[in-house]
């Protein structure tokens, strides 16, 4: 391990933080008292990000992910407002005599954000005067309002409207945050690693909307909890079901249905939901092959569908102590049988699992303890007569974690804990046999990981104009042998000009130990995970921005401005024509070189009020660099270049609208510079040896001097949505989308196509084709509740 | 089989791609380009050397191949003696239906090569550009046996997969290409486009047996021919990387590769076809 004169540096700036503060807490603690305990829905879930304030002295906390606060005050009487997105807020008032334990139900405000209303505005306060920069919360309401692709809520999709979050291509739920490529972002299921969030290549999310509760985004400004992953933090949250009534909720859409089942558990002590998801492409393209079958030129189309399952259940044991259950099941499946004997199988998917157990020690300090497993696998099987031939590969971790949060009184907010995990990397098995046994060879290529953590981080309320949080933390990484180790300091602080105006300013440090070995441009079921190993070091990243916000309108917008800049080296790329599978030597496929990349986010939105939404503007630039080395040229010969999803500018409304208590209305428009991509500029032809073909292949031969060097037309799209709810109780709704409402060609990519003569298919020239994938989609989803 | 993937990929959105008007023609401004030296030269023992020298164009330029007349060749032999090839494009060949290969040089003797054997190739035009290669003789693995079976549908149905089998040397990173050509050798089917055309390598299979089969595919009475040619693994990679070259183009899922020979101060590849033949008739 080696402390760089930056670690210490924050090493440093912590002690100091945390020695600063200790006199001015001290003075403080004489007359104060805690008030702590949980927030709650109307249905009995707890409320994770819920706000707990007191205006009055511009103070205020928010629960944890288990729906918990603390929150220190002087003794007497205060006004509390409890707050939260998509719910009726709380105000009560309260005479602190002592530490009290309180719980507040929050009532839902039906499907519509218009319904959180009025005067607080806490939700915006609060982003305003904390000390966390660069983080999107997104709640399940807010996304399930907004029209979607095919009438499929898609919380990634959501997320890619936000400031900073590019999404890879027309569809496609990747994420590119700031700069960094997909496989930088960390996806967390009730903490657990989800390694591929993907169905169908990236058109959809793994994330099925009836089971989530809310989506925090982190883009910067890591708290120490996180780690291992250089770009982004993806912090999912389940839904935990009503712990008052049994409930079927569920919905019919153009390609899938939903059913959710939830209720209570004896008699209110706990809850559960079961939630699932099944497309059924399937059965449209069952009945086409068998109207088509024994048609000359009969070509089965293959058979696809995908599900996922999610279930959670929490149970109180008691005033202090709570357990959380938490399953997924995804699987995608991909099946072909040809004419002529071929049988190809393929099917992956992501088996999650979370047990965390939430103890309260006191109202200033509890703990959640967690054990979580996470796999990821494909499967891939050909089978002709007595032949077979599979091939698969895997990653599946085991994490035991816990973490503490410890709040002294009103200036700190302590969290530490640690964290270890075991991984499997099955980077690749093959198995081929004949029954006849001619054939039998197979190769199986495993590698362990040990990963472990240790953090800690202090939020420290230096005065109500300013506040810094500092944090550590310590991570390394086992594999074999080989060993890494580093300290990921972290930093930030917050300074309010007014009760309007605040400035932020954070830097964080990030390693990852794991990378995505693939050699597409998209990320693919059969993209393998490799561990930090011999050559392949871990990567690294920094970065630092700065920010302000104002809230304007009285307080109905806040208007965010955000810079950044952010720098990487040990960044993966592979070398042309890498061997990436079943490879025991794979680690020479790799190259290394540097990243960077910086830019500016400007960010309004109005989050109470029958209208509501945002506008986000973006102009960012990303850079890479990867020198001659091992062999090869780098990538373009050692210059400079922008990553495909390098995107100039981009700017997205979205607006929702409550038109009366059964409407709502919605839109949104994006509009991007287009996706780098690469084009050949010379091509040549060859004749290849006799027997080959006849005469000079008439197939021309691309060469591609420059990686990504043309840049794809400005994609820009308006998708609209009505929301209609029906029932006595509005309890179901029609949902009206519209995709690409203006029915814009958007550039998918372009290629270049051999124009040939009909009469002689001879090939007399060449032109640039723009293939464009979704024209105007609408779509109609109904959506039920009993 | 990551072709594969990525083909299957691309099913559902091509599906979708093909509704309406979802692809149009549209102007590309490329940079300009310097055209390069294309070599490709297959040496056969028992044949007289020939190889096609042309140059890259522009991707968009008009479609005839440039063949450039200024260019010297010559051949070094494993005694070291220089061999030149002279310039004579064999022109009809580019719109050929036999098989013939088209050369822009050719020699005058037939080649006498052996295992072991070092061969060096020097290119030369008149604009300074330079191309040089060297290539080694392998010594031919021979095919064990071929075979086939057919299914068990009805007779209009009838198909039957090809089974090719031999055994790889000992040593790593030995390479093949295995062709299977259907009808009569006699006939000059041999010259012809094959049925199957495979590049495959030892990587997972060293010092093993390999048994490489079709799909069903062929009929009763079909003639087939196995060729097995053992190659540099500087020409296995020349074929892939050309093959990922053009699969880029088109497939949003590609990854664009370099064009990756044994040419230095070009693009191309230089070998000596090392390769051994077995027929078998589907009865």
């Amino acid at each position: 391990m080696v402390l760089d004169s930056a670690t210490r540096y924050y090493w440093l700036l912590l002690f100091v933080v945390l020695g600063l503060n200790g006199p001015l807490a001290n003075a403080q603690n004489a007359t104060r008292f805690t008030i702590s305990g949980t927030v709650r829905g109307g249905r009995g879930e707890t409320l994770p990000g819920a706000s707990v304030a007191v205006p009055a002295l511009n103070t205020g906390t928010a629960a944890d992910s288990a729906g918990h606060f603390s929150l220190s005050l002087p003794a007497g009487k205060h006004q509390l407002v409890v707050a939260f997105i998509g719910y009726q807020q709380i105000t009560r008032d309260i005479n602190l005599t002592k530490n009290q334990r309180l719980s507040f139900d929050l009532q839902e405000g039906g499907n519509e954000l218009g319904e959180v209303v009025v005067e607080g505005t806490v939700t915006l306060e609060q982003k305003l005067k904390t000390t966390q920069m660069g983080v999107e919360h997104l709640s399940i309401q807010e996304a399930k309002l907004l029209p979607a692709l095919f009438g499929e809520v898609d919380i990634l999709k959501t997320l890619q409207l936000k400031p900073g979050v590019q999404s890879g291509g027309e569809g496609t739920s990747g994420l590119f945050v700031r700069g960094g490529s997909a496989d930088q972002n960390l996806v967390l299921l009730d903490n657990a690693v989800v390694y591929n969030p993907n169905h169908l290549f990236g058109l959809f999310s793994v994330f099925n909307s009836d089971a989530v509760q809310s989506v925090d985004l982190y883009k910067s400004g890591f708290p120490a909890q996180f780690g291992g992953r250089l770009s982004s933090v993806v912090d999912v949250k389940l839904r935990e079901g009503d712990r008052q009534h049994y409930v079927a909720t569920g919905g019919v859409g153009l390609i899938s249905s939903r059913l959710t089942y939830e209720g209570p558990i004896n008699k209110g002590k706990g809850s559960f939901i079961v939630s699932g998801r099944r497309t059924y492409f399937d059965i449209f393209t069952r009945a086409l092959n068998k109207a088509n079958e024994g048609k000359e030129d009969y070509s089965p189309i293959p058979d696809y569908y995908f599900y996922d399952l999610n279930a959670k259940a929490n149970y109180t044991l008691g005033e202090k102590d709570r357990l959380f259950l938490t399953g997924y099941l995804g699987r995608d499946i991909f099946g072909f049988s040809s004419t002529n004997g071929f049988n190809f199988n393929f099917q992956w998917g992501n088996t999650v699992g979370s047990l965390r157990w939430n103890h309260v020690f006191s109202p200033k300090l509890f703990v959640n303890t967690s054990a979580t497993v996470s796999d990821y696998k494909y499967e891939l099987t050909n089978k002709l007569d007595q032949f077979s031939f599979s091939l698969g590969s895997q990653i599946r971790d085991y994490t035991a974690r816990t973490d503490f949060e410890y709040t002294p009184d009103d200036r700190h907010q302590v969290k530490f804990g640690a964290m270890l995990t075991e991984h499997k990397f099955g980077v690749g098995r093959l198995d081929a046999n004949s029954g006849d046994g001619r054939v039998n060879f197979g190769s199986d290529v495993n590698y362990y990981g040990l990963d472990g953590a240790v953090y800690a981080s202090d939020n420290y309320k230096y005065s109500d104009k300013l506040q810094l949080e500092g944090g550590l933390r310590l991570a390394g990484f086992r594999s074999g042998s080989d060993q890494y180790g580093g300290l990921e300091p972290r930093a930030a602080a917050r300074y309010s000009l007014s009760d309007k105006t605040s400035f932020k300013l954070n830097y964080a440090m990030m390693y990852q130990y794991v990378h995505l070995v693939t050699n597409s441009g998209a990320t693919l079921p059969t993209d393998i995970w490799y561990p930090s190993r011999l050559n392949v070091k871990p990567q690294r990243s920094q970065q630092v921005s700065g920010g302000a916000s104002f809230l304007l309108g009285g307080g109905k917008y806040l208007l965010t401005n955000e810079v950044y800049y952010k720098w990487g080296r040990n960044q993966v790329d592979f070398r042309d024509g890498a061997q990436l599978f079943a490879n025991p030597e794979l680690d020479g496929e790799f190259i290394f070189g540097k990243s960077w990349s910086y830019g500016n986010e400007l960010y309004l939105e109005k989050k109470t009020g029958k209208t509501t939404g945002w506008i986000g503007y973006t102009l960012a630039w990303a850079w890479r660099n990867f020198q001659p080395q091992r062999g090869t040229n780098g990538v373009n010969n050692g210059q400079d270049f922008h990553p495909n999803y390098d995107r100039r500018h981009n700017l997205t409304i979205v607006v929702l609208h409550q038109l009366n208590q059964r409407i709502n209305l919605t839109a949104s428009f994006i509009y991007t510079s287009g996706n780098l991509t690469t084009l050949p500029l010379g091509r040549f032809g060859i004749q290849d040896i006799p027997g080959s073909s006849t005469g000079l292949d008439p197939r021309p031969v691309p060469i591609y001097p420059d990686r990504n060097s043309y840049r794809l037309i400005p994609y820009h799209r308006l998708d609209l949505g009505v929301v209609y709810k029906i029932g006595a109780r509005r309890d179901q709704d029609l949902t009206l989308s519209i995709y690409n409402a203006y029915n814009r060609r958007n550039a998918y990519f372009v290629f270049f196509e051999t124009v040939k003569d009909k009469a002689t298919d001879r090939i007399t020239g060449f032109r640039a084709q723009q293939v464009s994938l979704f024209p105007v989609i609408p779509s109609l989803t109904y959506n039920f509740r009993f | 089989m990551t072709r594969f993937l990525k083909a299957a990929a691309l099913l559902p959105l091509l599906a979708l791609a093909s509704c309406g008007s979802l692809q149009n023609n549209i102007d590309v401004p490329l940079p300009s380009y310097s055209s390069e030296l294309i070599v490709e030269c297959y040496l056969e023992a028992g044949k007289v050397p020939s190889l096609a020298v042309t140059t890259s164009v522009p991707y968009l330029s008009p479609v005839l191949p440039q063949v450039p007349n200024d260019v010297t060749v010559t051949l070094t032999l494993p005694n070291g003696a220089q061999v030149p090839l002279a310039f004579s494009p064999n022109y009809a060949a580019l719109t050929d239906t036999t098989g013939v290969k088209f050369h822009s040089h050719i020699g005058r003797d037939p080649l006498v090569a052996r295992p072991g054997d070092v061969f060096k190739l020097d290119v030369v035009d008149t604009k300074g550009r330079h191309a040089t290669s060297t290539t080694t003789m392998l010594a031919p693995v021979p095919i064990d046996s071929v075979s086939y079976k057919f299914n068990d549908k009805s007779p209009t149905e009838r198909r039957a997969y090809f089974l090719t089998s031999f055994r790889d040397p000992a040593p790593l990173d030995d390479c093949y290409r295995l062709q299977l050509h259907k009808g009569d050798p006699a006939r000059g089917v041999l010259l012809k486009a094959p049925e199957t055309d495979n590049s495959l390598e030892d990587r997972l299979l060293n010092g093993q047996q390999f048994v490489f089969g079709t799909s069903y595919r062929f009929y009763p009475g079909d003639t087939i021919t196995a060729t097995l040619y053992h190659t540099e693994r500087a020409m296995y990679r020349f074929r892939q990387s050309v093959r990922d070259a053009r699969s880029a183009n088109g497939n949003p899922f590609g990854q664009p590769s370099a064009i990756y020979g044994n040419v230095q101060g070009g693009v191309g590849i230089f070998a000596v076809l090392s390769g051994v033949r077995m027929t078998k008739i589907l009865r």
